[in-house]
């Protein structure tokens, strides 16, 4: 039992500046999704720990470059001032956290970027070292994006949506009006309980299956949440009237095909009392050009075979690594592919 | 003055946070332990380390315990006790309440915990750095002394003095917070020296800053103030209003620095 601080409510009390952290949609983003930092990462690699945090120190004065997850987090910002024009008062909005296990002599050079960049961001812990897992639960985390693919392994499995963020080949022009999400379906807003039917049964058992369980919803995946935090927002902006003007637009890119296995998929986020505004089932065409003309701020998939047909045509795209799917390389077991080599 | 005693970060502990004084024991057993335990051990740990990089270290910390108000048969207790447990105590200072803060003063403590809000308020009225002695909720992690330094109160500057007016704070209040900063400055000093001494990684000793209602930019403020100081934090937090109890439940830091603020009591 810890003995804390009433007295620093009365403190909090006096801020209404910031949302607070039960109503708000907290992102946490981790250093290096936020700006490019591969130099600075091979210092670390390559001369030490203590190299790397001097470095930092002697280019403190220099803003670091932008990163994969820049563009979402500056849409995100767009939304949160079009839902301050709306409702002055509300608390609803996006809280952009800054996550990072960097050691906290590197913070002077982080704030000074995110002063450069006037960037809506708060709030941060700096970690030095240990794992944020128990932070990001502190802070009721509602989506976390990391370079770091063991952290976000790590938050899944405590329940929190998270994913791998991924640099783009190309660069991509993209809406600096309106934030645009793009989900892939199972093991990512659905559990991977089709996805394995086709793993390990075939397509044929797989279309039989999906048929025959098409009002049955499909159990929920690690990034369901989100969408629902996003349809959250969305409804702020309907209630106003402003659902062509929506700064929030969302998309379902599923390698499923509308006339065999996409009923279910429609029914099950219906049952869920969720909308999402476009839903585009690809039959198992690649999805790459498809996302180059959506152009999402993010892209999330559990299969890395999309993760990198998306990144070489010019999609942020963020990896979730959940469920069966991470067994496998395009449609072969990895251990097997092992073998066999 | 002994030149060495300018460098030993003299602690003073009260007995009744380093052994559970308030259950019944029986004669032969040792007191139970208190909240300031794990906090000694972990001293004791960072101790180790520095006479290990350096036989002839002068710069290490002194625990003294203080008795306030003991009577004749809970002192024996507490000396038996503090030999069984192994602990490493410099001074046994019993004293009237009264005579309390003077105390502190003669043995030039450098920093002051304690569990009792009210025992650090009057200390630091006293002039004596003092914090707040933090419990543990697992009595078991002792090999890391982990020492948490309030953002707000550090990253005060001259410009602050508008921004605390509009967040509500009156001219005594910004005055305390000022004050306060001088306090901390000699405390984060020895830590800093003593934390370089390590490096990034496996250090005993663990360094938090940590602003409540500040804002990012008085939370840089306060990482370079504390550079320049010689204090090198490991890890930072800016919550900017969000709630701090779920993270510090997660940090669980023995020490925490946040003098000014127990001020808000005043009003």
């Amino acid at each position: 039992m810890l003995i804390f601080f009433s007295f620093f409510c009365p403190v909090c009390a006096l801020l209404c500046v910031q949302p607070k952290p039960h109503t708000a949609v907290t992102i946490a983003v981790s250093s290096r999704t936020l700006f490019n930092m591969v130099e600075e990462r091979k210092v670390w690699e390559q001369e030490g720990l203590e190299r790397y945090v001097s470095y930092q120190q002697e280019h403190e004065e220099q803003p670091l470059k932008p990163g994969a997850a820049f563009p979402f987090v500056k849409a995100l910002m767009t939304v949160n001032t079009r839902l301050r024009e709306l409702y002055p008062e509300g608390e609803e909005l996006f809280d952009i956290v800054l996550m990072t296990n960097n050691h906290a002599q590197v913070g002077v050079r982080l704030i000074n970027s995110i002063n450069h960049y006037d960037l809506l961001i708060e709030r941060f812990c700096m970690t030095g070292g240990k794992s944020p897992i128990g932070y990001l639960k502190a802070y009721m985390t509602n989506l976390y994006l990391s370079k770091d693919s063991d952290k976000v392994q790590e938050a899944i499995e405590a329940g929190i949506a998270a994913a791998t963020m991924f640099t783009p080949d190309m660069e991509t022009e993209l809406s600096e009006t309106q934030l645009r999400v793009a989900f892939d379906g199972d093991a990512v807003l659905f559990s991977d309980e089709s996805e394995i039917i086709v793993k390990q049964h075939g397509l044929d058992t797989f279309f039989e299956h999906e048929r025959k369980n098409e009002n049955k919803p499909l159990a929920q995946g690690p990034l369901k949440c989100f969408l629902e935090a996003l349809g959250k927002l969305q409804k702020k902006f309907y209630a106003k009237n402003e659902r062509l003007n929506c700064p929030i637009r969302t998309y379902l890119v599923t390698a499923r095909s509308a006339a065999s296995s996409g009923a279910r998929v429609l029914k099950t986020l219906r049952s869920w009392g969720l909308e999402i505004d476009e839903a585009l089932f690809l039959a198992g065409a690649p999805k790459g050009p498809l996302l180059q003309k959506i152009r999402p701020h993010i892209f999330f998939d559990d299969q890395m075979f999309h993760i990198e047909g998306a990144k070489e045509l010019g999609t942020i795209a963020a990896h979730v690594p959940y469920g069966i799917g991470q067994k496998y390389h395009k449609g072969k077991l990895i251990e097997q592919l092992a073998k066999k080599s | 003055m002994d030149p060495q005693s300018d460098c030993t970060l003299v602690t003073a502990v009260s007995c009744h946070d380093i052994f559970d004084l308030q259950t019944g024991q029986s004669d032969s057993s040792p007191l139970a332990k208190g909240t300031a335990f794990a906090f000694i051990k972990a001293v004791q740990s960072v101790n180790e380390r520095l006479v290990k990089l350096s036989e002839k270290q002068t710069l290490l910390f002194e625990v003294i315990l203080l008795g306030k108000d003991c009577e004749e048969q809970a002192k024996s207790k507490i000396f038996d006790s503090a030999k069984y447990y192994d602990l490493e105590i410099g001074k046994f200072c019993f004293c009237s309440k009264e005579k309390f803060e003077r105390t502190l003063q003669e043995n030039h403590v450098k920093l002051f915990l304690s569990s009792d809000r009210d025992d650090v308020h009057s200390a630091l009225k006293a002039g004596v750095p003092a914090a707040l002695l933090c419990q543990q909720a697992d009595q078991q992690v002792q090999n890391q002394l982990k020492v948490l330094f309030s953002g707000d109160l550090i990253g005060l500057t001259e410009d602050s003095t508008e921004y605390l007016k509009d967040l509500g704070f009156n001219d005594v209040q910004i005055h305390n917070f000022k004050a306060a900063k001088g306090r901390i400055q000699e405390f984060a000093m020895l830590i800093g020296e003593m934390r370089r001494r390590f490096g990034c990684e496996d250090s005993p000793l663990h360094t938090i800053l940590m602003t409540v209602w500040g804002s990012r930019d008085i939370c840089a403020t306060a990482l370079k103030t504390l550079r320049a100081w010689g204090l090198d934090v490991d890890e930072a937090f800016c919550l900017a209003g969000a709630p701090c109890t779920p993270i510090l439940t997660v940090l669980q830091p023995h020490i925490l620095w946040d003098d000014g603020l127990h001020n808000l009591k005043e009003t």
